[in-house]
């Protein structure tokens, strides 16, 4: 796609994919260097440049939305006073060293100085803890932008957007609802839940160890082969924005007597892989009925381990263990169970924790 | 890591939005502050990604002496800087500055963010803390969704593949308001490991207390709130340990003890303020 953008003052018109973030633009096609990509995901602050005079992260700001934006990099402040007395500051006071986080933590400054004139050390610690410097200490970077915005005044704020008078409509009210269930404790990666069914237990047990029926109600869930103990299968998942899928393989172990079941198993999707461990249990429930009893644990490892937060899965699990349980009951009454979708257990897992990066 | 390859459309309207939506495997594309991170790590791979930044609509502003009808596209460093007249008694303002990074506030969007529903987002707690109302604009024209209905779980809500989240209403507070927030971070700009917020407006009789953030949609506690309205922070103290414990009981004690604390340090703001 085209993008018109003004670079540093320059009108450029480029050829970009939409996939192009605009660091990889301002660097590969401008050769733009100043400009460092370190997380590429928002954290670290080292790609942060000025967009239309704010800052930015070039790694999270796609170069096809920046159409009709004026950008400047680290390159762009030549001639700007308060970027001279910066990079002064940070000579004088030691403020770098490998200069790695240098032309992010620049622009950041000069926003800051700008923005709020003299302030607080704990107020500039605040402003700059979006730029990681891992030589400094940031001790140095801090005395240097307190020498550079002592005395300023912070900017004028932006003017007043005018509220126009407009009929509102009353706030609506949530729908009524029953309080949260009462969950075991849940120490670790591992949880559990409880759901009634209106089938019998017995009945409840037998469609449960009907593997390939309880699969079909395991949204997302497809089971490929059956062999002994060996369960092979895959599973998809749609969360948000995060879609992933994976295959995998399990063994399952069934125990008649105490209506138990466990099915361990292990999937891989990339660098990551997932294990993890279902079991489950039917009791005798209120009213002729039966409760079902699934627990829960995982582990996780690869990159996107570092992503997981374990208490997050436990309301999707609950929404997961209520759909079971609907599709379970609908079987055992003789009704058909609804068509999978991609949904799964362990990808569910492992969607979730996946998704545990800069969801702001 | 670098996206994967994607379609990119801009919208100029919402209707067109809408329309582009509807043909299926379009997600969109606000400030892109959660959604860039996750396409840079291939966790999330969209087809295509219709990009609402540019519809004025979006940044529509509207109010009467009850509530204030914000349109979706306002930057979280807007809402910071005051870019529209103050109704909260300032605390939108502070909720927005607590929100990651100004690099990240300068591009991401309230509406993004109550779309992506991560539970640890500030809007989504706050917005369910001022019993807002969303409204959501579909094919088939508009609807409102009360703020406690709005998110189903983790990254999950109650739009439809071909909705858009196009404005926030939120009540109007009162010049004898009082309102708390507290967020439990380890590190600034972090994700909150736990977020508590109190609101009590007098003159609108308005009290919502939540424990928020971590696992799943946030947490409202009535009976604290209640204790709020007619007592006063003192009174909604004494009661919080209580409900906390029947409200909360899913969590693990360290984590409801986490929420606890949030909530309670938003309540003694309140007091204090």
């Amino acid at each position: 796609m085209q993008v018109n953008l003004t670079v540093n003052g320059r009108p450029h018109s480029l050829l970009v994919e939409p996939r192009t973030h605009l660091a990889d633009m301002l660097r590969e096609t401008l050769n733009l260097t100043g400009t460092h990509l370190g997380c590429e995901q928002g954290v670290c602050g080292a790609c942060t440049v000025l967009v239309d005079g704010k800052p930015q992260r070039s790694c999270i700001t796609f170069a096809v939305d920046c159409g009709g934006a004026e950008v400047t990099t680290i390159e762009g402040f030549d001639a700007d006073p308060t970027m001279t007395a910066l990079r002064e500051a940070f000579s004088a006071h030691h403020a770098l060293q490998c200069g790695f986080c240098t032309p992010g933590m620049l622009v950041t400054a000069r926003d800051v100085v700008l923005r709020l004139g003299e302030t607080t050390e704990a107020r500039l610690r605040e402003e700059l803890a979006g730029n990681l410097c891992r030589c400094t200490g940031y001790v140095g970077i801090v005395d240097a932008v307190t020498a550079v915005a002592a005395g300023r005044q912070p900017q004028a704020q932006q003017a007043v957007v005018a509220t126009a008078a407009r009929e509102a409509a009353p706030l609506l009210q949530a729908a009524e609802r029953e309080a949260t269930p009462t969950l075991m404790p849940a120490g670790g990666a591992m949880l559990e839940e409880r759901v009634a069914l209106a089938a019998a237990p017995e009945a409840a047990w037998a469609a449960l160890a009907d593997l390939r029926r309880v699969a079909t109600c395991l949204p997302g869930a497809q089971l490929d082969s059956i062999e002994g103990e060996r369960v092979a299968g895959r599973v998809g998942v749609a969360l948000g924005p995060i879609k992933a899928s994976f295959a995998g393989t399990g063994s399952v172990t069934l125990d008649e007597a105490s209506r138990t079941g466990k099915l361990i198993g292990r999937g891989r999707d990339g660098a990551s892989s997932a294990e993890g461990e279902v079991g489950w249990q039917v009791l005798p429930g209120a009213g002729g009925g039966s409760t079902l009893v699934v627990q829960l644990s995982w582990r996780l490892t690869g990159p996107l381990a570092q992503f997981g937060r374990a208490a997050l899965v436990r309301d999707l699990v609950r929404r997961l263990a209520q759909q079971f349980a609907a599709n379970l009951d609908a079987m055992v009454a003789g009704q058909a169970a609804p068509p999978a979708r991609p949904l799964g257990l362990f990808a569910l897992l492992w969607g979730l924790l996946k998704a545990r990066l800069l969801g702001r | 890591m670098k996206a994967a390859a994607f379609d990119y459309r801009s919208a100029g309207s919402v209707a067109e939005a809408v329309a582009l939506l509807a043909e299926g495997e379009t997600r969109v594309l606000a400030g892109g502050q959660s959604l860039g991170p996750s396409m840079n790590l291939r966790l999330a791979r969209p087809q295509r990604l219709v990009d609402v930044k540019r519809v004025a609509e979006l940044r529509d502003v509207a109010a009467d002496d009850a509530v204030c009808r914000l349109g979706a596209g306002w930057t979280h460093a807007e809402i910071e800087d005051g870019a529209m007249a103050d109704f909260s008694q300032g605390m939108l303002a502070q909720v927005a500055h607590g929100i990651a990074y100004r690099a990240v506030r300068n591009r991401g969007t309230l509406g993004g963010s109550l779309a992506h529903a991560d539970p640890a987002a500030d809007w989504v707690n706050t917005v369910v803390a001022l019993g807002g109302t969303l409204v959501v604009q579909g094919p088939s024209g508009q609807r409102r969704v009360a703020s406690e209905d709005f998110m189903l779980g983790a990254f999950t809500t109650a739009l439809s593949g071909d909705e858009v989240l196009v404005a926030v209403e939120l009540p109007r507070l009162g010049a004898q308001a009082r309102w708390g927030y507290h967020k439990l971070c380890r590190k600034t700009g972090e994700f909150a490991k736990a977020i508590g917020v109190a609101v009590l407006d007098p003159g609108s009789g308005l009290a919502r207390v939540l424990a928020g953030a971590v696992e799943g949609k946030p947490v409202t506690l009535p009976q604290t709130a209640e204790r709020l309205r007619e007592g006063g922070p003192a009174a909604a103290l004494a009661l919080l340990p209580e409900e906390a414990e029947a409200r909360l009981a899913h969590l693990a004690p360290n984590e409801r003890a986490l929420r606890v604390v949030a909530v309670r340090r938003a309540i003694e703001a309140m007091a204090e303020g």
